[in-house]
């Protein structure tokens, strides 16, 4: 059951420190002040559940540290999905990827709430408000952006048309799916992206926005077994500049 | 342009572009704070927002990253009346009138004195 | 510093010639000697509002531009608790602009037409800004004397005359005390490191001491004085008190490392009175006019989340609504 598990919070951290260090890209050259500010809160919280993860990884399951497994890994041993690594583009893009990833997300640690993996329940617990406040962030703007200027609006489909298969990727089943399924661990991908559909259709209608065709063919999958995208590597390398810079021991 | 920065580097940036004048803004939201249950909601400072909802969304950040919240109450600046300034004069005489003042009601000596007095 | 307080020329000959209601004036000041606020709906002399709009909105652009060097290590800090740190860190100075522009806003002007001034020049912001972050101890040098610098120019401010301001000030000075134990945190890792970890620290504080020395403006004998900006607290200390405190707080805390600054002369007299070789002030001026390393990058970048935030402001915007200055 450990691999299970480990691929199940593996994919959980990385996507969260991937999205998170995306978005804290925007720290700073924000739309408006303000906006900055809660962009800026929401990849703190991302990079935040991210280290929780890989804590529960290394206290219960045996792996290293989280600052080893963040700043000192392979890409090829990354589990994201590709829709995270994709660079912040133009704000709609940003604030299109935030929407789709964090109606998953919230779903996902609802889920996970009853999970028999006491751990990771107890972290859902806790966080689940943290996420439940980022939904309501993108639910918001993607509203008022696709109800507002022919611009914007023109904006937002594009995104959402270029980021739906990539976000139809973020469900990628695991090798272990039935195993945590029956374990009563997480509840699997089939059933998440489900509930996701439901859950933003509806917002997608309250924006104006159309909802883009699924092509079974188009979905972006390979980041779940470690195939990634072109802009992964390069951004781990930047994000772990500073420690190859030195000798392994040093702290910084 | 040349930067050390490797987001700016990948906007590619060309330090002449003109900046169009903007002369649009958003209205104000005035924030007001509940630090715990059972405390006052005190005015903390403005958020720039389009709707009472985005208000909200915004002043969570700006004024809700540290320390404890329990809520956040926005109004639309235009939507909130004061006294002008001038009349702070009403307020002026207020502290005066010290029978509303606990501190103004002081029995011990009259107490002592009487005890004094039976004791003789 | 982060406002400056020193008059030009022109400025200090119109401020005198303007004549204000001698009645309202005498209020006005004896309210501030008593030691009380000013607030945004109070009469004000004309030239008190200007200086006013003047010093916060530097202060305002020197933090969202301070924000851009720390910002080229954002995506580089070396582990979670120096990444969140870091992206919380500049997240707080976004915070601080926020917060200035607001308290500048309850004077008249928006925080469009300041935003435009700072990008056609007409309005400064601090000159320290304008020096590059090379290394990552530049990020650790910065959090802890670039903060450090401000907070004493923060904090003396905050005992000013306008409401306002001083609660900005209030909030940012509570936050500002998470920057400066960062950054020290983060000096006294690098101090205690490896080889190659203390000398990317010496040559970080190499290269920001005299841009600190400058950080709090020219030497009082150079600077013009207003006598009226005192009366009415807006300027509250001057450049050189300022800096010997500065100097005072911190040169120790570099030392106890065993890191150096580069100036031979740098030493504290008996009179408590710090002593240093004097910072090139045609260097101060050159940045000030633009020649500086990053002037050109700073305002470039800042150009670009003007423009690339241009259609989500736009679509906002709820033409229904008319704007009116905040109240506090
Ligand atoms: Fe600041
Ligand atoms: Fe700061």
């Amino acid at each position: 059951m450990s691999n299970a598990l480990k691929d199940l919070l593996f994919k959980m951290a990385d996507d969260a420190l991937i999205i998170g260090h995306r978005n804290s890209e925007w720290t700073g050259i924000g739309p408006m002040l303000e906006e900055d500010l809660a962009f800026s809160s929401m990849a703190q919280d991302k990079i935040g559940h991210a280290q929780a993860l890989y804590k529960i990884l290394n206290d219960v399951l045996g792996e290293a540290d989280a600052d080893t497994l963040a700043f000192k890994r392979e890409e090829k041993n990354f589990k994201c999905c590709q829709l995270v690594e994709q660079p912040i583009g133009e704000y709609d893009f940003s604030i299109v990827r935030q929407f789709l990833f964090d109606h998953a997300e919230l779903i996902r640690y609802d889920m996970l709430t009853q999970s028999s993996f006491q751990p990771l329940a107890q972290l859902a617990k806790k966080v689940k408000g943290e996420i439940k406040y980022h939904v309501m962030h993108a639910d918001t703007f993607v509203k008022l952006l696709g109800n507002g200027t022919e611009e914007s609006k023109a904006r937002l489909q594009t995104s959402l048309n270029y980021a739906w298969h990539l976000a139809l990727g973020i469900f990628e089943k695991s090798e272990f799916e039935n195993d945590l399924i029956s374990e009563n661990i997480f509840a699997g991908e089939e059933e998440l992206k489900k509930r996701w559909l439901q859950k933003i259709i509806p917002i997608i209608e309250a924006a104006s926005l159309k909802i883009p065709a699924t092509d079974e063919s188009k979905i972006v999958y390979g980041g779940r077994k470690g195939f990634h995208s072109e802009y992964l590597k390069p951004l781990l390398d930047e994000m772990c500049e500073v420690v190859r810079s030195d000798e392994a021991t040093a702290e910084w | 342009m040349e930067t050390l920065d490797p987001r700016i580097k990948r906007l590619s940036l060309e330090t002449s572009t003109e900046v169009e004048k903007t002369n649009s803004h958003l209205i104000t939201y005035e924030v007001f704070h509940q630090e715990k249950r059972g405390k006052h909601v005190t005015h903390v400072g403005i958020v720039h927002a389009s709707n009472p909802e985005m208000a909200l969304v915004m002043a969570k950040e700006v004024f809700g990253r540290r320390g404890k919240t329990t809520n956040l109450w926005v109004v639309k600046t235009s939507d909130v009346y004061t006294f002008s300034s001038e009349d702070e004069e009403m307020f002026e005489t207020t502290p005066e009138k010290t029978f509303r003042d606990p501190a103004y009601y002081k029995v011990r000596d009259r107490i002592e004195k009487f005890q004094n007095k039976n004791k003789v | 510093m982060y406002g400056s307080t020193n008059l030009s020329e022109e400025d200090a000959k119109r401020m005198n010639s303007t004549v204000e209601d001698p009645e309202k004036l005498e209020a006005f000041e004896s309210r501030i000697a008593r030691g009380e606020k000013i607030e945004p709906q109070d009469w004000m002399p004309i030239e008190y509002r200007k200086q006013l709009i003047r010093m916060i909105e530097q202060h305002a652009h020197s933090e969202i531009v301070g924000a851009l060097p720390e910002g080229t290590w954002i995506t580089r800090a070396p582990n979670f608790r120096r990444k969140l740190a870091l992206i919380a860190k500049v997240q707080d100075e976004i915070g601080h602009g926020q917060l200035l522009y607001s308290a500048a806003e309850t004077l008249g002007k928006t925080r469009e037409e300041m935003l435009n001034d700072l990008l056609n020049g007409k309005s400064k912001y601090s000159n320290v800004f304008n020096y590059p972050a090379k290394t990552w101890a530049d990020i650790a040098v910065i959090g802890f004397l670039v903060d450090g610098a401000a907070i004493v120019n923060q904090v003396i401010n905050s005992k000013g005359s306008y409401g306002p301001y001083c609660r900005a000030l209030e909030r940012i000075c509570y936050e500002e005390s998470f920057h400066l134990k960062q950054g020290h945190d983060n000096v006294v890792y690098l101090a205690t490191g490896t080889k190659h970890q203390r000398a990317i620290l010496q040559d970080a504080i190499n290269r920001w001491y005299v841009p600190l020395l400058h950080f709090f403006g020219p030497p009082d004998k150079l600077s013009a004085h207003s006598e009226k900006l005192m009366k009415w607290k807006v300027k509250l200390a001057s450049n050189d008190d300022m800096r010997n405190q500065f100097l005072d707080q911190y040169v120790p805390k570099i030392w106890e490392l065993d890191i150096t600054f580069p100036d031979p002369n740098l030493k504290k007299n008996n009179d408590g009175i710090w002593e240093f070789s004097d910072p090139d002030w045609n260097e101060f001026k050159r940045v000030i006019n633009g020649a500086g390393p990053c002037n050109a990058e700073r305002i470039a970048v800042r150009k670009f989340a003007e423009e690339a935030g241009r259609w989500v402001r736009a679509a906002l915007m709820n033409p229904t609504e008319k704007y009116v200055a905040p109240l506090a």
